[in-house]
Parts: C-alpha cells; structure tokens; sequence
C-alpha cells in the first residue's frame, strides 16, 4: 500500500486544476508545491521533493509527469487520470482557442500578430537560457559532465543526428562516467524551478 | 482517420523520447513536422511563442502542431501521443520508487541526466534562434530577457514585454 494521506477525488482534482490555471512560464512545480505540500499538507516536503526529482528520469514534461505521480499517491490511479486532466485542460483549452485563432485569421508575415509573436518568441528563447545560466554551475560541475553536455550539443544541435542515436550514446556513456559516485545515496544536487 | 493515426504515433514516438523535461525534443519536433509538411518553419517557431502564453507544461504547443497537422482530432491525438509514455511512466513509479530511490543504476541515470538535458537545451535555443529569430535586434532581446528572468522578474511580464515590444516595433516598421 503506498503511505501517506488519501484525498477525496473531487479535492484533488479541484487543487490539479488551480495549479493548471496559473503554473505559467515553466513554474508548475514550484505550483504543485505551493497547492500540496504547503497550503493542504497533503505530503511532506521531503517525500515531496524525492518523488518529483525521481520522475526525472522519465520522458516527457517533468511537471506533467510530477503531476500524474503525486495524483496517483494522493487517490490511486482515478487520482493520476484527474491531476493530469487538471494540469493539462486549462492550457490546451486556452491554446486550442489561441491556434483556431492563428490559423483563422492568420499571422500574415510582417502583420502586427506576427510581430508580437517575434517579441514572445524572443522572450521564451530568454527563459530557457536564464534557466540553463542558471543551472549550469551545477550541471556542469565537473569534467565529465561537461564532456556529456558538450557532446550532445555537438551531435543534436550542430549534426542534426536523430534523438534516439544521441540518447543511445550519451545514456549508457553518462550512467557509466557517474557510476562511482552512485555508490552512494548522498550527495544529490536538485535545482528549484523557476516561478 | 488514416492522418490523425500517423499524428499520434508521431507524437507517441517524440513523447517517449523526451528526455531532459520540457521541450528537449523541440530541435527533432521541428524537423519532423516541418519534413511531414504538417507545419511551415514559420507556424512552428509561431506556435511554439503561443506556448508561452498558456499555463501548463510549455509542451502544450502540440496542440497547435496537433491542430495544423489533422484538426481536432489531431489535436487528441497529439496530445495523448506526447502526454502519455511520461505519464503511465510516473504511474507506475508509485509502486517502484523505493526499490528506484535505492538502485544504483537509477542514480548513475539521474547524475547523467542533468548534463545531457544541459546539452539539450542548447540545441532548443539554437534551433529556435534558426527558425524564430531574424536579426541582430531580436538577439539582443533575447539576452534582455534572459538578463531580465535572471534577475528574478516574473516570467508573465517577459512574454508579455516581448509581445508589446515586438508590436512596436512592427508598428515602427509598417
């Protein structure tokens, strides 16, 4: 049985969906944070921050990811199907209504919608470099880690290989340049999201 | 029918693959869906920038790509193909993550993975500086906005800067 409180479903939908009707620009953690742990106490803050850098070694957006975990925890697997519908409907409803939009009356090159979609475009290119600044005395801690990054780069950004050959390479490298230092269970680095 | 299917399995493929959180796929989406004809270069860097303005993981621009490429059932069928290996992943991480938390390799993985998402970033922001950006002056608004997010300004009020900015200087233009 897995530990910990269970939350009645039609609560924890209500608490997923608030934090999908604000997380804007990248901050749904520190959201589901604020909504779980500190305003409800639905988890501590240690079981908290295990489980979402433990979702990390998954696919896909670590926020929706984290969401369908702890929805899952909190009311069972009817829990993890309704956290993630609650992160996820607000947005792509607001974006459904944002493409129909686009594609109804067109961002015509050079027409002002396009022009403040460049000022945006700009901006979100800005956050994921202010989020790698950020991060990257950290990540880049040592040689080897350095090497990965750098390789990657090299082998996705600049020679355009297909991800699954980067990843078959990087991967089985990565796990065994850290391998020694895995021995251990301390020592695990976590940086907070921004928002 | 036949279209919304290859949608989802697009999408499924992209979405299982999405190590490194967020939009670390975002340099292969591009080709992708640019090589399948189902957007331009320019409707893709646009509906990336319409990602930023909703809440939500910033993935969510797969509903425009969804939406461009098949209609509305395009849109579901992007949207589950994307959201789902993550998901069930994290389901049924409930039940393994003791015997996760504990296992060596799972921690050799997680180390790894920081670097390697590191370096995926970096392709998103040069692909994306390759589709999106023309010219120098939006370079510079880049770094103003990384500067600007660095030094702790909410985020809603960069894009929606950049949004005002990018109207003037349209208007300036026209």
């Amino acid at each position: 049985m897995i530990p910990g409180v269970r939350v009645p479903l039609f609560e924890l939908f209500l608490a997923f969906l608030q934090v999908g009707l604000v997380a804007f620009g990248g901050g749904g953690n520190a959201q589901l944070y604020q909504a779980l742990v500190l305003k409800r106490g639905w988890m501590g803050e240690r079981e908290f921050l295990e489980t979402t850098a433990l979702v990390r070694i998954l696919p896909g957006p670590i926020f929706a990811n984290a969401a369908a975990h702890l929805g899952m925890r909190l009311g069972g697997l009817m829990g993890a199907v309704l956290a993630l519908v609650g992160v996820l409907a607000p947005g792509s409803l607001l974006m459904l209504l944002l493409s129909f939009a686009y594609f109804r009356f067109g961002a015509v090159p050079g027409s002002l919608a396009e022009s403040a979609l460049d000022g945006v475009a700009a901006a979100a290119i800005g956050l994921i470099l202010a989020t790698m600044v950020r991060q990257a005395p950290v990540a880049l801690d040592s040689l080897k880690a350095t090497v990965l990054a750098v390789g990657v780069f090299v082998t996705y950004g600049i020679l355009h290989w297909p991800l699954l050959l980067v990843l078959l390479v990087h991967v089985p490298v990565g796990v065994s340049l850290y391998w020694r230092e895995a021995a251990h269970p301390w020592g695990e680095v976590e940086v907070p999201p921004h928002g | 029918m036949d279209e919304v299917l290859q949608v989802f399995l697009t999408f499924l493929r992209l979405g299982a693959l999405s190590f490194g959180g967020g939009m670390a796929n975002l340099p292969e989406m591009a080709r992708v869906l640019i090589a399948k004809g189902w957007v331009t270069q320019q409707e893709f860097a646009d509906g990336f920038a319409l990602g930023q303005f909703v809440p939500g993981p910033n993935m969510l621009a797969v509903v425009f790509y969804g939406l461009s490429a098949a209609g509305l059932p395009g849109v579901l069928a992007a949207l589950f193909g994307m959201f789902l290996p993550g998901a069930v992943g994290a389901i049924w991480l409930v039940k393994g993550w003791q015997w996760m938390a504990r296992s060596r390799w799972s921690r050799a993985l997680r180390k790894a993975l920081v670097p390697i998402a590191m370096g995926l970033s970096a392709s998103m922001v040069l692909i994306l500086v390759q589709l999106g950006v023309d010219g120098a002056a939006w370079l510079l608004g880049v770094s103003v906005a990384a500067l600007l997010i660095h030094r702790g300004v909410p985020v809603v009020w960069v894009m929606g800067g950049g949004a005002v900015l990018g109207v003037l200087v349209g208007l300036v233009l026209a």
